[in-house]
C-alpha cells in the first residue's frame, strides 16, 4: 500500500508539472495583456514599459515559466495584478466562506439524493420511480440560473424568509445560520435532480446482480440484503464521485457566490478571469489540480477500503 | 463638587479635541457594480476605487457640490491658487490645522498637512518606481518633471532634489510652474490621483501602499476584502467642513442647503461599500432598505420608470416606488460614446473624398433613435457634438451626427463609386471586394448592437465581419492602430471641453487617439484653445474643431447615456454629481 502511495505522489510530479505548462500556454494565447487593462485611460509607451517590467512581462517566455515553477514550488505566487495584495492572502480568506458553502451543500446533497435514489430504485418501475424520474428530468432542464434567480425574488425579497444577499464577517456561524441556508436550498434544488439519477443508476444496476437473488432465494431479509450488501457495492460509485469534486468545494460556486455576495474562491476566479490577473489564476488552477490528484489518490484508498477485492497496484 | 467639576472640564476638552461630528451609528450601505482595486490614488485610474480615495484623501482644490455648471472651490487651500500673469505660476496658500488621520507611522503624534506633502505628493506621480499610470497628470505639464524622471535611468527618484517646477516655498505654501499656460490645468488639481499623500506612509507601507490609504479626507479605510467589501469609518482628525453652497437656490439644492446648513460634515459615521455585480440582488437589496442608493438596473428600466414622450431621455418614477418614497435624480452622464475608425487604415481611412464618403455613408446607415430606444431602453440622447452636453463649450445647436438616411448613404455611396457588384454587395472604387471589420467584445450587450449593425451595413450593401476578442486585447490593438472601426466611450475626467477633443488631437495617437486621426488645423486650434478661457473666443475655436471633425467624419457620434440614480427616502443630502464619483459627505440618514 505504501509503496502503491509512493509511486502515485511521484507520478503527480510530470502530471502538475503537464498541468502547469497548459496553464501558461492557455493563458499566454488567450488571457490577453493585462498591461493595458492596467495602463489607464491615457497609455503612452513608457507607462506600458514600465508596468511590463513591473508584472514581469519583459522577459522570456522561458524565464516566465521558470518563474511560475519556483512560485508552485514555494507555494508563494506573489501579488496579485490588479490589487497588489498577496495572493496567498487573498485565497486564504476565500477558501473559509467557500468550503461554508460547497461543503454543506455536498453533505445535505449526499443526506438527500442517496436515500431518494435508494428508495426509487427499490421501487423501480413503479410510480414512485416513474414520479421521480420525470420530476428530475424536468428539474434537470431548467438552468440553474432560473433557480437563483427566482428563488432570490421570490424566498429572500417577496417572503422575506432570507436576506436578499450578504455575508458575516464576524461569525462563522452567524454567516452559516443567517447567509448560508438559501444558496444552500438553491444549490440543492440544481443539484439534488441529477444525483438521484446518477445514484439510482448504481443501486439498480447492483440490485439486478446475481448475488441479490441468491442473497433473496436464500431468505435473507430485505433491509439486510439492500443496507448491507448492495449499498456497500453501490458505494464504490458514489466514493468516486464525492472524491472528485471535493477538490472543487474549493473553488465554491461562482454563480451563487456572485449572486448572494458570499466572498468565496469562485467569485475571486471571475474576477481574475476578468482581469487578466495571471497571480491569481495559477494559484487558483494549481490548488485545484494538486487536490484532484490527492484526492483521486484517497478515492483509490478508499475503494481498498470499502471493497477488500479491490487490488492497488 | 471638584470632581464633578474636572469631570466636567474633562468632558469638553474632550470634546474640542475631535472635530468629528459624524454619528457612528448611522451606517450607510451602498454597492459598487464592479471591483476596486485598491486606495494608493497614483496607482489606480478605475472609478471604484477612486471613489474610496475621494473619501481618504484630499486635492488641493474640489467641486462645489450643488453649483450646476460646475465649480471649482479652494479644498484645503485658503483661497483659489494665486496665478501668475504668464499664466505659468501657480501659488497655493495651504490652510493650517488640517491634519491625517492617524496611523502607527506617526508614532502617536498629530501629522499636520504641510506644503512639502503637496510637493512630495506630485512628485510621486512621476517616479518611475511608482509606475502610476497617471504620471502624464504631472510630466505633461509642470516643468523639469518629465526630464527628471526620465534622466534616472533606473536610479531611484530623489525626493529632497530642488526641482524648479514644483517646491515648497514655506511650511504652508507651494508654488507650481508649469510648461505651458494651460486653462484646464485647475481641474487636473482636482483630480484623486494628484491627492496629498505623507511621505513616511508611503515609504513605510511601500510593499502595499494599495491597503494602507492614510490621508487627510473625512473617512478612513476600516476593512477591505478586495473584491467584496470594503469599509470606512469617519476620520476623527478632520477638519471642521461645512456646506456653504446653496447652488441654485431651488429644489433639490435649497433642500439641501438648508438641511446641511450650520452642520459639521460628515454626518454618517460609517460606510458599508459591497461589490455586487449582478444586478437583481442590487435591486432587492436596495427595494429591501438594505441599500440606501443604487442606480436603475437596465434589467429594471421598464419596471421602474415611465419615460416621458416630450423629452427624450427623462423619465419619471413608477407609481409603486413613488409610493414607497424613493426619490430619482436624472443626470446625463459626463460622456460620449462613438465608433471610430481606424484612419491610418487602407480601406476606412485617409481623408480623399471617397474614404470620407464612406465613413458618413456608414454613418447614416444606423437608425441611433432606433437604437437609444431598443438598446439603451431609451435612457440616452444622441450625442451632436465632440464636446457632451451640460459642459463649457458645448453648442446645444450644433448638429454634427450624420442622421439616419439610408437613401443618401447609397446615393454617397455610388458617387464615391462604391459599386454594386454581381453578388450584391459593394466593392471599393478600384473594384476590390469590400468588406469592414469591426471590433466586439462577446458580451450579450455587444451581441445585440452587432445585430443593429448588421442590419446597417446590409442596408447600404456592403459585407461587415466582427472581430470578437477580450477587450483588453482589442484595446490593445487599438493602440497601435490596427482596428478598423470600435465602439468607445470617454468619461470626463475634469469638465474642460478639452478632456474630448484632445482625442482627436494628433500627437495623442495611440495614447487617447485610437483613431489615429490627424489634422494641422485641429491641432492648432487645439493648442490655441488651452490658452484661452472660458468665453465666446474658445467657443468659436471649439465650435471650427467640431466641424472639422464632421467634416472628415473620423467617428459616428454615439450617444450620451442618462444616469438614473435612486435614493431611498429617508437618505438627506443627496444630490448626484458628474464628475465627484462619491457624494458620502454630505449624507444623512433619516430612519
Amino acid at each position: 500500500m505504501l509503496a502503491y502511495i509512493l509511486r502515485r505522489l511521484w507520478q503527480m510530479v510530470p502530471t502538475l508539472l503537464g498541468v502547469m505548462l497548459l496553464v501558461f500556454i492557455v493563458f499566454n494565447w488567450v488571457g490577453g495583456d493585462p498591461s493595458y487593462i492596467l495602463a489607464g485611460k491615457r497609455l503612452s509607451p513608457e507607462t506600458l514599459a514600465n508596468i511590463r517590467t513591473h508584472l514581469g512581462l519583459d522577459k522570456s517566455m522561458p524565464e516566465q515559466f521558470l518563474l511560475f515553477v519556483q512560485q508552485v514550488l514555494h507555494f508563494d505566487f506573489g501579488p496579485s495584478w490588479s490589487t497588489q495584495q498577496p495572493v496567498g492572502g487573498i485565497l486564504a480568506a476565500r477558501v473559509g466562506p467557500s468550503l461554508m458553502l460547497t461543503g454543506s451543500l455536498l453533505v445535505v446533497e449526499l443526506l438527500t439524493a442517496l436515500p431518494i435514489a435508494i428508495l426509487v430504485a427499490y421501487y423501480r418501475g413503479k410510480l414512485v420511480d416513474r414520479a421521480v424520474t420525470i420530476a428530475c428530468t424536468v428539474a434537470m432542464s431548467i438552468s440553474s440560473l432560473v433557480y437563483i434567480i427566482v428563488g432570490q425574488y421570490v424566498l429572500a425579497y417577496k417572503a422575506g424568509w432570507f436576506p436578499v444577499q450578504g455575508w458575516d464577517d464576524d461569525s462563522i456561524l452567524g454567516a452559516w445560520l443567517f447567509y448560508i441556508p438559501l444558496p444552500l436550498l438553491l444549490g440543492l434544488a440544481v443539484s439534488l435532480a441529477p444525483s438521484v439519477r446518477f445514484y439510482r443508476s448504481f443501486v439498480v444496476e447492483e440490485l439486478n446482480q446475481d448475488y441479490v437473488r441468491t442473497a433473496r432465494a436464500k431468505g435473507l431479509s430485505e433491509r439486510v440484503m439492500l443496507f448491507k450488501h448492495v449499498l456497500r457495492n453501490a458505494l464504490i460509485p458514489v466514493v468516486t464521485a464525492v472524491t472528485s469534486s471535493l477538490p472543487f468545494l474549493v473553488l465554491g460556486s461562482m454563480l451563487l457566490e456572485r449572486f448572494f455576495g458570499i466572498p468565496g474562491m469562485g467569485n475571486e476566479l471571475l474576477l481574475a478571469v476578468d482581469k487578466s490577473d495571471f497571480p491569481v489564476i495559477k494559484a487558483i488552477t494549481i490548488t485545484i489540480a494538486i487536490s484532484t490528484m490527492v484526492f483521486n489518490l484517497l478515492a483509490d484508498v478508499l475503494y481498498k477500503w470499502i471493497d477488500p477485492r479491490v487490488e492497488l497496484k | 463638587m471638584i470632581k464633578k467639576s474636572l469631570l466636567l472640564v474633562a468632558l469638553l476638552v474632550s470634546a474640542a479635541g475631535s472635530l468629528q461630528a459624524a454619528d457612528m451609528n448611522k451606517v450607510l450601505h451602498v454597492a459598487y457594480v464592479a471591483p476596486e482595486n485598491g486606495f494608493d490614488p497614483a496607482k489606480t485610474t478605475d472609478l471604484y476605487s477612486s471613489g474610496i480615495s475621494e473619501n481618504i484623501f484630499d486635492t488641493l482644490v474640489t467641486y462645489d457640490y450643488l453649483a450646476r455648471p460646475l465649480k471649482l472651490v479652494p479644498n484645503v487651500i485658503e483661497a483659489m491658487p494665486e496665478i501668475s500673469a504668464d499664466g505659468k505660476v501657480y501659488t497655493f496658500h495651504l490652510r493650517k490645522g488640517i491634519y491625517f488621520s492617524d496611523d502607527p507611522v506617526f508614532k502617536g503624534k498629530k501629522r499636520e498637512l504641510t506644503a512639502d506633502d503637496v510637493v512630495y505628493s506630485m512628485k510621486r506621480l512621476a517616479d518611475p518606481k511608482v509606475n502610476s499610470p497617471s504620471a502624464y497628470l504631472v510630466t505633461d505639464n509642470i516643468e523639469g518633471l518629465h526630464d527628471y524622471a526620465k534622466s534616472l535611468g533606473g536610479k531611484p527618484f530623489d525626493y529632497d532634489k530642488v526641482l524648479p517646477g514644483v517646491r515648497a516655498l514655506d511650511r504652508y505654501t507651494a508654488q507650481v510652474r508649469i510648461t505651458a499656460p494651460n486653462s484646464s490645468f485647475i481641474y487636473i488639481l482636482g483630480q484623486i490621483h494628484i491627492a496629498m499623500v505623507a511621505r513616511e506612509v508611503m515609504e513605510a507601507y511601500a510593499e502595499n501602499t494599495m491597503a494602507h490609504p492614510v490621508g487627510t479626507g473625512p473617512y478612513m479605510l476600516k476593512e477591505w476584502k478586495p473584491g467584496n467589501k470594503i469599509v470606512l469609518e469617519a476620520n476623527p482628525n478632520f477638519r471642521h467642513f461645512e456646506l456653504t453652497s446653496d447652488g441654485s437656490g431651488q429644489g433639490v439644492d435649497a433642500e439641501i442647503a438648508s438641511y446641511l446648513k450650520g452642520k459639521a460634515l460628515p454626518l454618517v459615521g460609517r460606510i458599508e461599500v459591497s461589490i455586487m455585480e449582478e444586478e437583481q440582488p442590487r435591486w432587492l437589496s436596495f427595494v429591501n432598505q438594505q441599500l440606501d442608493l443604487t442606480s436603475v438596473p437596465f434589467s429594471a428600466v421598464s419596471r421602474v420608470l415611465r419615460p416621458d414622450p416630450a423629452h427624450p431621455g427623462r423619465s419619471k418614477l413608477m407609481a409603486e416606488w413613488e409610493k414607497k418614497g424613493i426619490r430619482l435624480q436624472q443626470e446625463l452622464m459626463p460622456e460620449i460614446t462613438y465608433y471610430y475608425f481606424g484612419m491610418t487604415d487602407p480601406v476606412v481611412g485617409g481623408y480623399t473624398k471617397d474614404r470620407i464618403a464612406l465613413r458618413r455613408a456608414i454613418g447614416m446607415s444606423l437608425d441611433r433613435m432606433r437604437a437609444i430606444r431598443d438598446l439603451r431602453k431609451g435612457q440616452a440622447v444622441p450625442m451632436q457634438n465632440v464636446i457632451p452636453r451640460n459642459f463649457p463649450g458645448n453648442d446645444p445647436n450644433f448638429h454634427g451626427a450624420w442622421e439616419y438616411d439610408p437613401a443618401m448613404a447609397n446615393a454617397l455611396l455610388d458617387e464615391a463609386g462604391y459599386r454594386i457588384g454581381a453578388d450584391g454587395f459593394r466593392t471599393q472604387p478600384d473594384g476590390s471586394p469590400l468588406e469592414i471589420e469591426m471590433a466586439t467584445s462577446p458580451t450579450a450587450v455587444d451581441r445585440q448592437w452587432n445585430e443593429a449593425w448588421q442590419e446597417a451595413f446590409d442596408k447600404i450593401r456592403i459585407r461587415l465581419r466582427f472581430k470578437v476578442a477580450k477587450w483588453n486585447e482589442l484595446y490593445k490593438a487599438s493602440t497601435e492602430g490596427k482596428l478598423q472601426l470600435w465602439g468607445s466611450a470617454w468619461t470626463a475626467d475634469y469638465p474642460g471641453a478639452d478632456n474630448f477633443l484632445q482625442l482627436l488631437y494628433g500627437p495623442n495617437s495611440g495614447q487617447t487617439n485610437h483613431t489615429f486621426f490627424k489634422n494641422d488645423e485641429y491641432d492648432e486650434l487645439f493648442r490655441k484653445s488651452l490658452l484661452l478661457p472660458d468665453g465666446p473666443e474658445r467657443n468659436a475655436i471649439y465650435d471650427r474643431m467640431n466641424r472639422i471633425v464632421v467634416g472628415l467624419s473620423p467617428w459616428i457620434f454615439g450617444d450620451v447615456r442618462v444616469g438614473n440614480y435612486l435614493s431611498n427616502p429617508y437618505v438627506r443630502g443627496y444630490k448626484q454629481h458628474p464628475i465627484l464619483i462619491t457624494t458620502w459627505r454630505y449624507l444623512d440618514l433619516q430612519k
